[in-house]
């Protein structure tokens, strides 16, 4: 038996499979990277050529340039640890208290908060941007969100402010923290700790690990975000972020090296979160088992 | 994100009660009353921001489906009833025909695709040396946006483009990816498998690896060649994962639309790529037709409800943890 197991083949058929199929998803990337790369003539004629033969920079100083890189990262970068922080710090709170607290509605309070996650996110779209454009006392609106012109979405806080509380972040944070040990929380209470020191000094260190996943699904989502983000800031370029800036500037650039110059901004955008899965490829990864998402 | 709703609850009803300790009964209460202030004061930004971004939206969100308004004047709203959906959901509408047909095939579509492509690449995946690489490779677009894929895509769409050099390099002419109405959609849809492809193969992969291995040395003896033990043992013990996968894909096919946008702009050409979500987005912030729009809305979740509870049914039924 165990001389059978150990008769290796090598699964040619398997190695060929994936390896076409690896090549299908590393090519739109490879056509990415080489756009950005090519000269003025070089895009949009026939025949195609896969690599650039008049290798050029200036794809990426236009991109700085005439999409305006540097400030659309800076909002992106605002609006992203923002979002991550308060997701981080409301989840952690919620779910140490659906775990370890005893108080009334407690149960009835958690099955709210799965039920949560089952409104897609489309539903709430429209009601969303008028609750923001009817913003009490913001960006002009009276009392009662009247009168203004554009009320909260006229502010960058109209971006992070629907993504603020997860659902799904409370959930994963609770279930982790179900986990930790109650005889360890009830020797700190006879010791006269309150909740908040139980909280900050003894969970909160344990629940490191989904903490990092829950950041980095976060991170990403919302570095990514495109429907909500590009609502807000179609009239108020101010605003955009990195995936929509690209998007939308796009009729406003060089129009005979649009797509070198989209390519060169794509690469841009996309290097801080590659390098952020690369490091964190184990914690991310787990997160997306859980959620199943995308 | 909707797909997990299944495991949670019934993970959580198993949980419930659990923390209950015995205290002394002297001090009994005054801790509860301490705990329950501190539990309020944990959940109290949670449930303030759920008030105001979910309930509140979701109340408004009914309805606005019931009500004609356009601009931002809420004294001009005026309660119409069932109107907007019997103007939606009559046989001369184009949202039943074309749109609503064009959501159902796209997320046919790409959940085929996503599936089989995802349940091959992780069936032979396992058997590899730098199983981290090839993984990582098929999760890539994973973690780009939207935004990135849709252009790349378009980008290689072209008549200029990669894949239409690949074709006239084998002398196959030019195809009209994103200009001929009969391709259009399927165009759109591949590239929505091929976004998701990596999440789907890293859950089947996990379920392959949970899979006792002595079942496979059972069959192995009894002389099973390995497309027998694929359909006969692989397929069967893997029902849970794929049954989370495929759902999981439909739901999010059934609403995705960002990609229809960066890829088509307009659902186009002649509405061949626009479907339900787009729809709503367009009637709203396009046309201003708060009222339709938000029927829409509503149409399109209740399709999506009703699979999510065909999932909660299928995953309860099984009793396995998918």
């Amino acid at each position: 038996m165990a001389a059978r197991n150990k008769r290796v083949r090598t699964p040619w058929f398997s190695y060929a499979l994936v390896a076409i199929g690896g090549v299908v998803m590393a090519l739109p990337f490879l056509d990415m990277l080489f756009s950005s790369f090519k000269g003025p003539g070089e895009y949009g004629v026939l025949p195609y050529h896969f690599l650039p033969e008049d290798f050029t920079w200036s794809n990426y100083s236009a991109a700085f340039d005439q999409l305006q890189l540097g400030r659309l990262f800076m909002n992106s970068v605002i609006v992203t640890v923002v979002v991550t922080v308060s997701v981080l710090i409301t989840s952690a709170m919620a779910g140490y208290a659906l775990a370890k607290l005893r108080f009334r509605g407690r149960d009835v309070i958690f099955r709210f908060i799965l039920a949560t996650m089952m409104l897609p996110p489309f539903l709430l779209l429209i009601p969303d941007f008028l609750i923001m454009v009817n913003w009490p006392l913001v960006g002009g609106n009276n009392i009662l969100g009247q009168g203004g012109d554009g009320g909260m979405t006229t502010n960058i806080v109209s971006l992070m402010l629907p993504f603020l509380v997860s659902g799904f972040g409370i959930f994963l944070m609770r279930q982790f923290m179900v986990s930790v040990p109650n005889e360890m929380l009830e020797a700190a209470r006879i010791d006269g700790a309150g909740e908040w020191r139980l909280f900050y000094n003894i969970v909160l260190p344990q629940a490191k690990p989904v903490a990092i996943t829950l950041g980095l699904i976060t991170f990403v989502g919302q570095w990514n975000d495109y429907i909500w983000t590009s609502l807000i800031a179609s009239t108020n370029s101010d605003l955009m972020t990195l995936p929509v800036g690209i998007q939308l500037l796009q009729s406003f650039i060089d129009p005979n090296r649009t797509m070198p110059i989209v390519m060169a901004g794509i690469v841009i955008s996309t290097i801080p979160v590659l390098i952020i899965f690369l490091f964190f490829q184990k914690y991310y990864v787990r997160g997306v088992m859980l959620s199943g998402m995308k | 994100m909707t797909g997990m709703y299944a495991s949670a609850t019934r993970e959580a009803t198993s949980q419930l009660g659990q923390t209950e300790l015995s205290a002394p009964s002297k001090t009994r209460s005054r801790r509860f009353r301490r705990e329950g202030r501190a539990g309020y004061l944990f959940l109290a930004p949670s449930l303030l921001f759920f008030l105001i971004f979910l309930i509140l939206p979701s109340f408004f969100a009914i309805f606005l489906s019931l009500s004609q308004w356009g601009g931002y004047d809420l004294t001009q709203i005026k309660f119409i009833g069932v109107e907007n959906y019997s103007d939606i959901l009559n046989f001369n509408s184009t949202f039943l025909s074309p749109i609503l047909v064009n959501t159902l095939v796209f997320a046919a579509m790409s959940v085929v695709l996503a599936v089989a492509g995802s349940l091959l690449v992780a069936q032979c995946i396992e058997r590899l040396k730098f199983q981290g690489f090839w993984r990582f490779l098929y999760f890539l677009p994973v973690v780009a946006t939207v935004v990135a894929i849709g252009n790349v895509w378009k980008m290689m769409y072209q008549p200029s483009g990669l894949i239409n050099g690949l074709l006239n390099a084998l002398h196959i002419n030019s195809i009209g990816f994103l200009s001929d109405p009969k391709i259009a959609l399927p165009s759109v849809a591949v590239v929505q498998a091929w976004a998701s492809i990596g999440a789907a193969v890293l859950i089947l992969t996990a379920g392959i690896k949970s899979i006792d291995r002595t079942v496979y040395e059972a069959a192995e003896i009894d002389g099973a060649n390995s497309w027998q033990t694929f359909w006969g043992i692989t397929l069967p013990l893997l029902r849970p994962s794929l049954v989370f996968v495929f759902i999981t894909q439909v739901i999010a096919g059934l609403q995705s639309f960002a990609l229809i946008i960066v890829m088509t702009k307009d659902g186009g050409p002649v509405n061949s790529t626009n479907v339900a979500a787009f729809e709503m987005y367009q009637q709203a912030f396009k046309f201003g037709a708060w009222g339709t729009a938000s029927a829409m809305a509503m149409v399109l979740f209740v399709i999506i409800f009703i699979i999510t509870l065909i999932q909660l049914w299928v995953s309860r039924r099984s009793g396995d943890d998918d």
